[in-house]
């Protein structure tokens, strides 16, 4: 190593050290960057980064409709058998049978908000919410049947 | 001095009652007594501020709160703490040795306390001005050596053995440039005592009057400071993710807390010496012959001026720690031996040149 | 006052003494030579020569007894217990110890403590100016005993160097 490999190595040095140094300092003398969220107390005000994911839910619109047909696409992509999809026959005007959603069960305990379900939807009837308050004291409340009861397919979603 | 209340003055009220009341024998032991038990007060305080000052630094640089539920602003979190630990059972391992075990936090406590001696709080307000103060200061550090061998020795444990050995290695070699640093100093001051030292300052800090050397001076002795008290980033002594807790793995209740404790004594010790070399103790900042600008300096007490001065390095030492990533062991052998050491050396002849020259202000 | 506390020290350097002989760890054993250091600096503090006592500390506790537990802590079976002096090694070292005492009270029956007037003047200046200087003072002891450091600086540097050679036939 040479002299002038050396004392560059000396200089190199602290110029990094004080670098890192700054960015540190520059937080210290600047309070406002905490992103520190207390949770309890702000529960009005909390607000949670967009892309966090808290639960699968179904979509209903003000006429009690939802956009499933129960393709059970969702369920097929479920790496973990989160959903379950139960179905039924309608039978429509014309006199013809019709496949349609009974109940869509959906396991919050066995769910990881990979978010697959929600992609391998062709309707857009189910969604991630942000809801995170899980906790019950039984853990069959954890098992939810999404669809509201007496709610029916919107008419013209295919 | 203008200031009726200062250390100086509740030192003399306090000496003469003594001697007013009691007579001399009597009057020296109850100051004896009363040091020690001030000594003990002032760690107690001193830990206790010290680890809050750390959780909130390290809070707020790493853009978090800190504690902030116990008291207000979370001031009385260190008291919980200290009341946990006081309750809590202090085991010793069944193959440990145990009177060594035992032994160690009390002996690096007694080492802390030994150092406190010749620091120079306010002005004429010192334990005792040994006339070799810098000296005493390096070579009490040495002890603390020792506990932390015998604590990872005695543990039985071979995460406390590794801790000791890596500690004990790293201490030492840090020495010998915190040593240089300190001797480039006293050159300067041409005494070891810490009141010569601090009243060579009156026209300046040193700093400032030695210039290049002292500033080089001052980094190196700060690095090495930081290494020599186990601290991030030179704390291999306690890496919590390769040793779990080094040194005092097997330490818990109120004798970790003394080793816990010592580390936080030991940062304010080191900076004290740091202020005392490089910003004059409790000197007021004096710029040479202005005299109306000294004299309004002169106006805020030396305690204010020597406890700000070393929080702010405290703080700087803080900054480091929640700054840079932990060493490794050939790094650290090699930052010490191949730059700081020569680095200091080549600084001291520097140093040497301008006191001969008389080039320093 | 004065000899309560020295005589305090003098029982503690005896006592941690006694101890580093006959503990059977060898690391109690650097711990209580530790201790009998740390008693003589204090004895060197008792008698107001700071500048020795913390060169004292410096180098033996500091120094010296670190390397020794450094050393401990590299050996195998450091923490097994030694074995029980036999009563052969007893007696040599009961004859050992009181050659060493006969040796020493005849020393100082003959030449005894003779009380100095003269104050020492112990300040680092003096002790700097006596060492450096040619006329009245220890140059050329000093120097010698650099030399000598260096030799042994030297010597150990060649101890741990790697011969790239020999590297290479491994």
């Amino acid at each position: 190593m040479s002299i002038q490999q050396y004392i560059k190595n000396v200089f190199n040095a602290v110029k990094t050290l004080l670098k890192g140094m700054r960015v540190t300092g520059y937080y210290f003398f600047h309070p406002k960057e905490i992103i520190t969220q207390q949770y309890p107390d702000n529960r009005a005000t909390l607000k949670l980064a967009d892309r966090f994911k808290g639960e699968v839910v179904m979509l209903h619109d003000e006429n009690n409709e939802h956009a499933c047909t129960g393709c059970t696409a969702c369920e097929l992509a479920c790496p973990n058998g989160t959903i379950k999809i139960i179905t039924q026959f309608d039978i429509t005007p014309d006199g013809k049978k019709k496949k349609a959603l009974n109940t869509f069960v959906y396991h919050l305990e066995l769910c990881t908000m990979c978010n697959l379900c929600v992609e391998a939807c062709p309707t857009g009837a189910i969604t991630m919410a942000q809801n995170f308050e899980h906790s019950v004291y039984d853990r069959k409340q954890l098992t939810k049947i999404l669809n509201k009861p007496g709610s029916k397919i919107r008419a013209g979603v295919e | 001095m203008l200031n009726t209340i200062s250390f100086e003055a509740i030192k003399t009220a306090v000496q003469q009652w003594l001697n007013m009341h009691w007579g001399p024998h009597l009057a020296f032991i109850a100051e004896c007594i009363l040091i020690g038990l001030l000594v003990i007060v002032f760690f107690a305080v001193l830990g206790l501020l010290l680890v809050f000052m750390e959780r909130k630094v390290s809070a707020v640089m790493q853009i978090r709160l800190g504690p902030n539920r116990v008291g207000p602003k979370g001031w009385l979190q260190t008291s919980a703490d200290t009341l946990k630990l006081m309750l809590k059972e202090g085991l010793t391992p069944d193959g440990a040795d145990k009177f060594l075990f035992n032994l160690a936090p009390f002996l690096i406590m007694i080492a802390a306390m030994l150092i406190m001696v010749p620091i120079a709080f306010a002005r004429n307000f010192q334990i005792w001005d040994i006339n070799i103060g810098v000296l005493y200061i390096s070579s009490i550090a040495s002890i603390s050596v020792i506990a932390i061998l015998m604590a990872g020795w005695s543990s039985n444990n071979k995460y406390a053995l590794l801790g000791a050995m890596r500690s004990g290695a790293q201490i030492i070699s840090y020495e010998l440039s915190a040593g240089v640093a300190v001797i480039t100093m006293v050159m300067l001051t041409q005494s070891l005592s810490i009141q010569d030292i601090i009243l060579s300052q009156q026209n300046g800090w040193w700093i400032f009057k030695g210039h290049i050397p002292a500033i080089i001076a001052f980094i190196i002795f700060m690095i090495a400071a930081t290494a020599e008290t186990n601290r991030a980033p030179f704390d291999l002594a306690e890496a919590e993710s390769e040793l779990t807790a080094g040194f005092h793995t097997e330490y818990s209740g109120m004798k970790f807390a003394l080793f816990f404790l010592a580390e936080y004594i030991n940062v304010f010790i080191v900076c004290a010496v740091a202020a005392i070399l490089f910003f004059g103790g409790w000197m007021p900042f004096h710029i040479g012959n202005w005299e109306g600008f000294n004299h309004i300096m002169d106006y805020i007490p030396s305690s204010i001026w020597f406890l700000g001065k070393t929080f702010c390095l405290i703080f700087l030492i803080m900054w480091f720690r929640w700054t840079f990533p932990r060493l490794r062991i050939d790094q650290l052998l090699n930052l010490e031996w191949k730059y700081l050491l020569p680095i200091s050396l080549a600084n001291l002849l520097l140093m040497t040149i301008i006191v001969v020259l008389k080039w320093y202000l | 006052m004065d000899s309560i506390i020295f005589y305090c020290i003098a029982l503690f350097i005896l006592i941690s003494g006694l101890l580093a002989v006959t503990a059977r760890h060898i690391f109690r054993a650097a711990i209580w030579l530790l201790f009998t250091l740390m008693g003589i600096a204090a004895l060197y503090f008792w008698m107001n020569v700071f500048f020795v006592a913390a060169v004292q500390i410096i180098i033996y506790v500091g120094g010296i007894v670190v390397l020794i537990i450094f050393s401990i802590f590299l050996t195998q079976q450091a923490g097994q217990k030694m074995a029980v002096t036999s009563a052969k090694q007893s007696v040599f070292s009961v004859a050992a110890v009181l050659f060493g005492i006969a040796f020493i009270a005849s020393i100082i029956g003959r030449f005894y403590f003779v009380g100095r007037s003269e104050t020492l003047n112990d300040s680092v200046n003096a002790i700097g100016t006596q060492l450096m200087s040619f006329t009245n003072g220890y140059a050329l002891p000093f120097e010698l005993v650099s030399l000598l450091l260096l030799a042994a600086m030297v010597g150990s540097i060649l101890i741990a160097m790697k011969h790239k050679t020999e590297n290479k036939n491994n």
